[in-house]
């Protein structure tokens, strides 16, 4: 029961999983872009709570940091993926990103 | 430039304008240009005339000469040979001005003539283009000063003699021998080259000048064997040229070409250019060398005289017969008579080209027909012909009084004392040789005489279908062909065709060379053509000292023992020497041989004027036994010595000898190759191209199968993975990200099962 009631590293490992699954599962799957970016942003912040929850256990401050950083570059790429969709959008008339395959072949 | 110099470029370039302007414009030409050809080489005879004057009237020096040159090609540094430049220069001596002189006048009477012998030709225009080419390269050759452009010009004339000679070339006996003369010519050439060439090699000029120089300086540095070599090789050039034996078997067939042109080119002048290059290299020949000349010589005269007393054509009686006197002339120069020689040269050119000419009138008047057996009786229908014709006869019999007796005795009398010098034994066959020569010369032109111009006329003997093949070969001359043989009316030439023949038959006689008919030597001639020193005698010592030890011993015997004599002979003599030339007294020669030669040559005068003429006499009075008094039959002493008669009939047989021999083994050869070539050299070219052909077809299916195999291969790898790995790429991003999941999970799986085992 102490395993359930005592919050411990396997827990932030188990709830940064999830998080990190929802993030893909969103990236693989969503057909808009505004929703994948969204996925991009649970992967990332899957990442951070795993720094933060390895500084936490470990003693360092380097998680934390890192942490920052990502969260930094987190915002920096939002900024620019959403600018990209907007262009995206300008040229397609849509943010569907299953129907943006002009790369194939 | 000394003014005679451009005088003598004048000369030789008019006839060459002349050629150029007639092959191009003489059919545009009224009368076809051929005034165009005369007036020209009156021109040239003019310039000639004048440069004759003002050397030997004027000058009256043995020792005149003025030289030009200039550098032709320069070829710089050629390797191997060293630095090559190919001169070209105008000498112009006393020789060359009565040379100029002589060939322009009888170019000048033959261009005139011709415009009555060739009237009506189809190729008229064209055949003045010819004469005015040969001219020029006649008159180059006069007036070369080197080696290299004395052959060029030599090439020129047997060129302009091959054209002329073939002239009626519709004729096939006139293509044959055309094809002949030149065959005949290059088999000399080739040897006169190759004297060029062995004289080049040591001095690395083509100049005489030079050559003579460095000769005298003792500079050649091979052995006197090469010397005698390169001088019994540049006669070669003369052997093919002159007709001397064994080559002469050109002239007589050459006699196809029109009459002028036997008269300038086959009597007068080309064949005479042998006799006068032999005389500018006179000087460099070794006593050896100058031996075979003589023994060439004297067979070449004894030969064709024996062959001209059975021919009845009356232009190859002449051929042979110039054949005979180039042979004298040839011996002259063998035996060390130069001056004589080179005054028969002159001499017979002007009696032998009035022979030719009378004989071109005379067939010219029976229309065409020229065995003597068909003339007969011709005196009284052509008195100008008649008397010019016997003239030259004499001339060329020799009978006192012509200028044929002076020259040809000259020659005999050098020939005799070139005997007593050498000591006698098969010396004395060369001045007996020549002696019989004469006696035989006498004959054949007594008979010549005899049966054109007395007697009865023969026209009608004449077998018919003979006479039709005659005049089928004179296409040309078909207008005559409807007279019937007998109704032919004879007839004198007109004036432009007699008049050459009297300006000829006039320069037969003594007085214009000599004042006494007995002696040449007193005339101007022989004054102004002294006998060059020899520039490879005992004087030059190096050379001369090799002759002594090496080459003929028993000759430097004779010379040893003359030796010490020969300096007081020459002194003691300096009186006939000086009595046969005021301007040249004295002329010493350094060599005690050849002093001695000129000297013996001179004692032996009268004994060669007394021989001569008994010889002569005996072959007119035998000419006149037979054919004219009738005492012997000439058929039945024919048929007495039958072998005799055929053998001279059929010229020795020279050309079936060349026939089996030389053609026949050629055709042998050629055979022999052609077998080798079909069987042997295709063999082999067949067979390569076989194997190259197999060797194809299995490269072909290599590359077919192997390496486009492979190329293929390759591309249809490339091309099925391209197929399947291009569904992977969609273009959209989430595939990508799938992907990616994929291998990242594929290496986790791979990785942990690592990590487990």
């Amino acid at each position: 029961m102490e395993q359930l009631t005592t919050i411990g590293l396997n827990h932030y490992l188990t709830l940064s999983a999830i998080l990190l699954g929802f993030g893909l599962f969103a990236v693989m799957t969503r057909k808009n872009a505004i929703v994948v970016l969204m996925g991009v942003e649970l992967i990332l912040n899957a990442a951070n709570i795993n720094f933060l929850a390895f500084s936490k256990y470990n003693g360092g401050m380097e998680g934390v940091m890192f942490a920052l950083f990502v969260i930094v570059i987190a915002a920096a790429e939002a900024a620019i993926a959403l600018a990209i969709v907007i262009n995206i959008f300008k040229i397609f008339k849509s943010v569907d990103v299953s129907s943006i395959d002009s790369m194939k072949e | 430039m000394h003014s005679l110099i451009q005088l003598s470029i004048v000369v030789l370039l008019l006839p060459l304008l002349s050629f150029v302007i007639l092959i191009f414009f003489n059919r545009r030409l009224p009368r076809r240009g051929d005034f165009i050809g005369v007036g020209i080489l009156g021109t040239a005879f003019g310039i000639s005339a004048y440069i004759f004057w003002s050397v030997i009237v004027q000058t009256y020096d043995p020792a005149f000469r003025v030289a030009w040159d200039f550098t032709w090609i320069d070829l710089g540094n050629v390797p191997g040979v060293g630095p090559l430049q190919i001169r070209m220069g105008v000498v112009i001596d006393n020789l060359t001005s009565i040379m100029l002189a002589m060939v322009t006048l009888i170019s000048l009477l033959v261009h005139l003539y011709s415009t009555g012998y060739m009237a009506g030709d189809k190729n008229y225009g064209r055949y003045f283009a010819f004469l005015g080419i040969f001219t020029f390269s006649m008159l180059g050759i006069v007036l070369s000063d080197n080696l290299f452009s004395i052959y060029i010009f030599w090439e020129l004339v047997g060129l302009s003699s091959y054209l002329l000679i073939g002239f009626f070339f519709e004729k096939d006996s006139a293509a044959d021998a055309q094809k002949k003369a030149f065959l005949a010519n290059r088999v000399g050439d080739i040897g006169m080259w190759l004297g060029i060439l062995i004289l080049y090699s040591q001095f690395h000029t083509f100049s005489f000048e030079q050559i003579y120089a460095n000769l005298a300086a003792g500079k050649f540095a091979l052995s006197n064997g090469w010397l005698t070599a390169a001088g019994i090789l540049l006669f070669m050039g003369c052997v093919g040229k002159s007709a001397q034996f064994p080559l002469h078997i050109w002239l007589p067939d050459a006699m196809e070409g029109p009459t002028p042109v036997s008269a300038l080119i086959h009597a007068a002048t080309m064949v005479a250019a042998g006799v006068y290059f032999v005389a500018r290299i006179f000087v460099m020949l070794t006593p050896d060398a100058l031996h075979v000349i003589a023994f060439v010589g004297a067979c070449t005269a004894f030969m064709a005289a024996t062959i001209a007393i059975t021919q009845n054509d009356i232009k190859r009686v002449l051929a042979y017969s110039t054949v005979s006197q180039l042979g004298y002339m040839v011996l002259g120069l063998g035996v060390g008579a130069y001056s004589a020689s080179l005054f028969h040269l002159v001499t017979h050119a002007f009696f032998k080209a009035c022979l030719f000419l009378g004989s071109g009138a005379i067939i010219h008047a029976m229309h065409h027909e020229q065995d003597m057996r068909w003339m007969g009786a011709l005196w009284k229908k052509m008195p100008w012909t008649f008397a010019t014709f016997t003239l030259a006869t004499l001339a060329l019999a020799g009978l006192p009084l012509t200028s044929g007796f002076m020259s040809k005795d000259a020659i005999l009398a050098g020939a005799i004392g070139f005997a007593q010098v050498e000591g006698g034994g098969i010396y004395y066959l060369i001045p007996a040789l020549g002696f019989f020569s004469a006696m035989l010369t006498a004959f054949y032109m007594g008979r010549q005489i005899w049966l054109v111009f007395f007697g009865q006329s023969r026209t009608h003997l004449k077998p018919a279908d003979n006479h039709h093949q005659a005049h089928h070969a004179h296409d040309s001359h078909a207008a005559h062909g409807d007279a019937h043989h007998g109704a032919h009316e004879v007839h004198e030439v007109s004036w432009n065709m007699r008049a050459p023949l009297v300006i000829l038959a006039a320069l037969s006689v003594f007085a214009v060379y000599s004042p006494d008919p007995l002696d040449g030597a007193k005339g101007w001639f022989m004054k102004m053509i002294p006998t060059p020193a020899t520039v490879v005698g005992e004087a030059n010592p190096q050379i001369g000292a090799r002759v002594a030890g090496s080459v003929a011993p028993q000759l430097a015997g004779v010379v040893r023992t003359t030796e010490v004599a020969s300096v007081p002979v020459v002194a003691e003599h300096g009186v006939p020497a000086a009595g046969h030339g005021e301007s040249k007294a004295g002329h010493v020669y350094s060599d005690p041989r050849q002093a001695e030669m000129v000297h013996a040559g001179h004692a032996a005068h009268f004994t060669a004027i007394y021989i001569s003429s008994i010889m002569v006499l005996i072959g007119i009075c035998m000419a006149f036994v037979v054919y004219v008094f009738k005492i012997i039959d000439p058929e039945k002493t024919a048929n007495a010595i039958r072998p005799l008669y055929l053998f001279s009939l059929n010229k020795w047989y020279w050309d079936e000898i060349y026939e089996a021999t030389f053609i026949k083994g050629s055709m042998v050869l050629a055979r022999m190759l052609s077998w080798f070539d079909t069987n042997i050299v295709d063999g082999i070219v067949n067979g390569v191209a076989t194997l190259v052909r197999k060797f194809a077809f299995a490269n072909d299916s290599f590359d077919r199968h192997v390496v486009d195999g492979m190329v293929n291969f390759t591309a249809f790898t490339v091309n099925t993975t391209g197929a399947v790995l291009r569904k992977l790429q969609t273009g959209k991003v989430q595939t990508y990200v799938v992907m990616l999941m994929l291998v990242l999970f594929g290496y986790f799986v791979f990785y942990f099962t690592r990590l487990i085992y």
